[in-house]
């Protein structure tokens, strides 16, 4: 669904270039459930910014549904986003002025849902991650574990083909992360969208199905589950 | 949608919203009262000249004029027929001349203005001069104004040495009576003036039947030996000082437009600045950036349309109470400003209209101005809120 072809971001600090991401390629499956992981600064970031066309790359490609994103001008690019991908968060970034209910709707209705039809569509997304008492509550009066709930419900709501969603547990504690990560694995399971997180989290491993190690903007391994639940 | 999310992002500053709004509305305000207050001065300035001077016009004898007193005794003139024959209703026969008084042992030089006593079309308080009989018998009756009144330290009841040349140059001195001291609408009329009966002043100057100007309701189409001045003609000194007053008010107009400007426009900047993330958020979920830059267009401009609200609010009882009070202008008395009583307010829809519509047209242009770099911002910066440093 998602291709990498040996893209490379290069940043230019000062009058430097810093390799942010150098040479990677990978193919993300359908049903993908991963996880990027590495050290602070190894690029994990900028990678899923660049699978989910927030930015360009200095050089490759980046094809989703095989279609390429370094040739699509912004308006495409926010048609893309808009449509097929959700993008998850490591601070919730929620709109502050709204609701929870509102916060989940709003990608409903940038897509031109009208209201009516869609409330049925958000409450009950609402009510799957536990949040139906809240959902008249503004973001301010939410823990940070529902907050996060609430992005999940908003990137979800649209039915994405694509999740991105870089360090959701990092703000949590770890009951607060598992949830939400069992939340994701379900919808995941359900919906059939593809989950790419990234983390330096180790408690995510146990749910994931493929783990990508990155350091120095380079994969160092590329590990998939086995039939026993280990990484290989 | 996108305006509904507008108007809560605009209600969740909070303070800052209601500052800008009411600069906003107060500028409005304050230039609609302002047109509105020069409006209703001009209507009563130009209304007391009619009333007292100007009427629908003057027939003046050819080459008259009343800046050159020294050439009055030169253009006077008999009355044609067809004025006179006007009815004392639409026409007032005048006659201009030099004369001197001698208050106190000074000398002070005056305008005699003789009108004729019947006359019905200029609203001058002169009644106390028709009692007096058509020929002089003792002292020569004369009314003046409070304003001279002052000057010249007179009050009625009061006698004073008169002195002015004939028709054949022979100078001539008399006591006059004060018979009135009057309040006259129109302070252009009241200093250096002493008002007489026109067959007095006439038969004191030798000059049976002559006039400098006959004041009519209506242009009577040429006269022959007579030059007409309209009211626009007459009045054009005064016209000229109202559009300096309306340049004045555009000056404050635009001091009060630059603060209110200034006042959003600093919001913006500071939205866009500690939005950031928010703005990174938008572009995440795939709002298009010139969407964003229309929001943010549209939170600022929300103060216009509230302020517009506002303004209502604040304008209707204040001016429905400014209209029972009025502006005192009796400080102008000292000025050429024919008004002495108080002005009030006159509304024109057009001039509302374009007002309103200027502040929030500007309103909306420096809510865009700040965030249109919104539009080439970053979204993966934006949202480490690095966009803007
Ligand atoms: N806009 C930028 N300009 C310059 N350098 C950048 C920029 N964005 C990222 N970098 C650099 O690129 C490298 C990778 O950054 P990235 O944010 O992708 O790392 P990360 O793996 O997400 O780290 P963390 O775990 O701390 O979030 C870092 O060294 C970072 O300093
Ligand atoms: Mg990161």
């Amino acid at each position: 669904m998602l291709e990498l072809k040996q893209v490379s971001k290069t940043y230019r600090v000062g009058n430097q270039d810093f390799p942010a991401l150098k040479n990677i390629s990978l193919t993300i499956e359908e049903n993908a459930f991963m996880s990027f992981v590495g050290p602070s600064g190894s690029g994990k970031t900028t990678l899923l910014n660049l699978m989910g066309g927030l930015d360009r790359p200095t050089s490759g490609q980046v094809l989703f549904d095989g279609a390429q994103l370094e040739s699509m001008n912004r308006s495409e690019l926010a048609q893309i986003r808009k449509q097929h991908i959700g993008f998850i968060f490591q601070s919730h970034n929620l709109l502050p002025v709204y609701s929870v209910y509102e916060n989940v709707l709003f990608p409903l209705l940038l897509n031109h849902l009208k209201e009516q039809d869609a409330r049925e569509r958000v409450m009950a997304l609402v009510e799957k991650v536990g949040l139906t008492e809240q959902a008249n509550k503004k973001p301010a009066e939410l823990s940070g574990g529902q907050c996060q709930r609430v992005a999940i419900a908003r990137a979800l709501i649209k039915r994405p083909k694509l999740v991105l969603a870089d360090e959701p547990t990092a703000n949590l504690d770890t009951e607060n992360s598992f949830r939400i990560l069992e939340l994701m694995q379900d919808l995941n399971e359900q919906y059939g969208a593809a989950f790419v997180f990234s983390t330096h989290d180790q408690r995510v491993t146990q749910f994931i199905n493929r783990e990508v190690r990155l350091e120095d903007g380079a994969v160092l391994w590329d590990k998939a589950k086995n039939g026993n639940g280990e990484l290989e | 949608m996108l305006i509904q999310f507008a108007i809560k992002n605009f209600l969740r500053q909070g303070l800052r919203s209601i500052l800008n709004v009411l600069i906003t509305a107060i500028t409005i305000v304050t230039v609609i009262f302002n047109l509105s207050l020069l409006n209703g001065f001009q209507a009563r300035a130009t209304l007391n000249m009619v009333k007292t001077d100007v009427a629908g016009g003057h027939y003046r004898i050819a080459g008259f004029d009343l800046l050159s007193p020294t050439e009055w005794e030169d253009h006077t003139g008999l009355v044609p027929d067809s004025l006179k024959a006007l009815p004392e209703d639409q026409k007032a026969e005048t006659l201009i001349l030099q004369g001197q008084i001698f208050p106190n042992n000074r000398l002070y030089p005056v305008q005699m203005r003789g009108v004729g006593p019947g006359q019905e079309l200029l609203d001058l308080p002169l009644q106390g001069l028709k009692r007096f009989p058509e020929k002089i018998t003792d002292q020569i009756p004369v009314v003046i104004g409070t304003k001279m009144a002052e000057r010249t330290h007179l009050k009625q009841g009061d006698s004073v040495v008169l002195k002015w040349r004939d028709k054949f140059g022979a100078v001539d001195a008399r006591d006059i009576l004060v018979v009135d001291v009057v309040k006259l609408l129109n302070p252009r009329v009241d200093e250096g003036m002493v008002w007489l009966r026109l067959d007095h002043l006439q038969d004191m100057a030798r000059r049976e039947g002559e006039v400098s100007w006959v004041a009519v309701e209506l242009f009577q189409g040429p006269v022959p030996d007579m030059e007409f001045h309209s009211v626009d003609d007459l009045m054009k000194d005064l016209l000229i000082l109202l559009k300096n007053d309306r340049r004045n008010s555009i000056i404050l107009w635009i001091i009060l437009m630059f603060l209110a400007g200034i006042s959003v426009f600093n919001t913006q900047i500071l939205n866009v600045f500690k939005r950031q993330k928010e703005i990174g958020t938008l572009l995440a979920l795939g709002v298009e950036s010139k969407q964003v830059v229309r929001i943010f267009t549209w939170e600022g401009a929300v103060t216009a349309g509230i302020s517009v609200v506002v303004a209502g609010l604040i304008a209707v009882p204040l001016f429905m109470w400014f209209q029972t009070v009025g502006l005192d202008v009796s400080h102008l008395e000292e000025s050429t400003i024919p008004v002495r009583d108080a002005i009030f307010l006159e509304f024109n829809p057009f001039e509302i209209f374009y007002s309103i519509t200027v502040v929030v047209a500007l309103t909306i242009l420096v809510a865009w101005l700040p965030v249109r770099k919104i539009s080439h911002m970053d979204p993966t910066l934006a949202l480490r809120g690095k966009a803007i440093t």
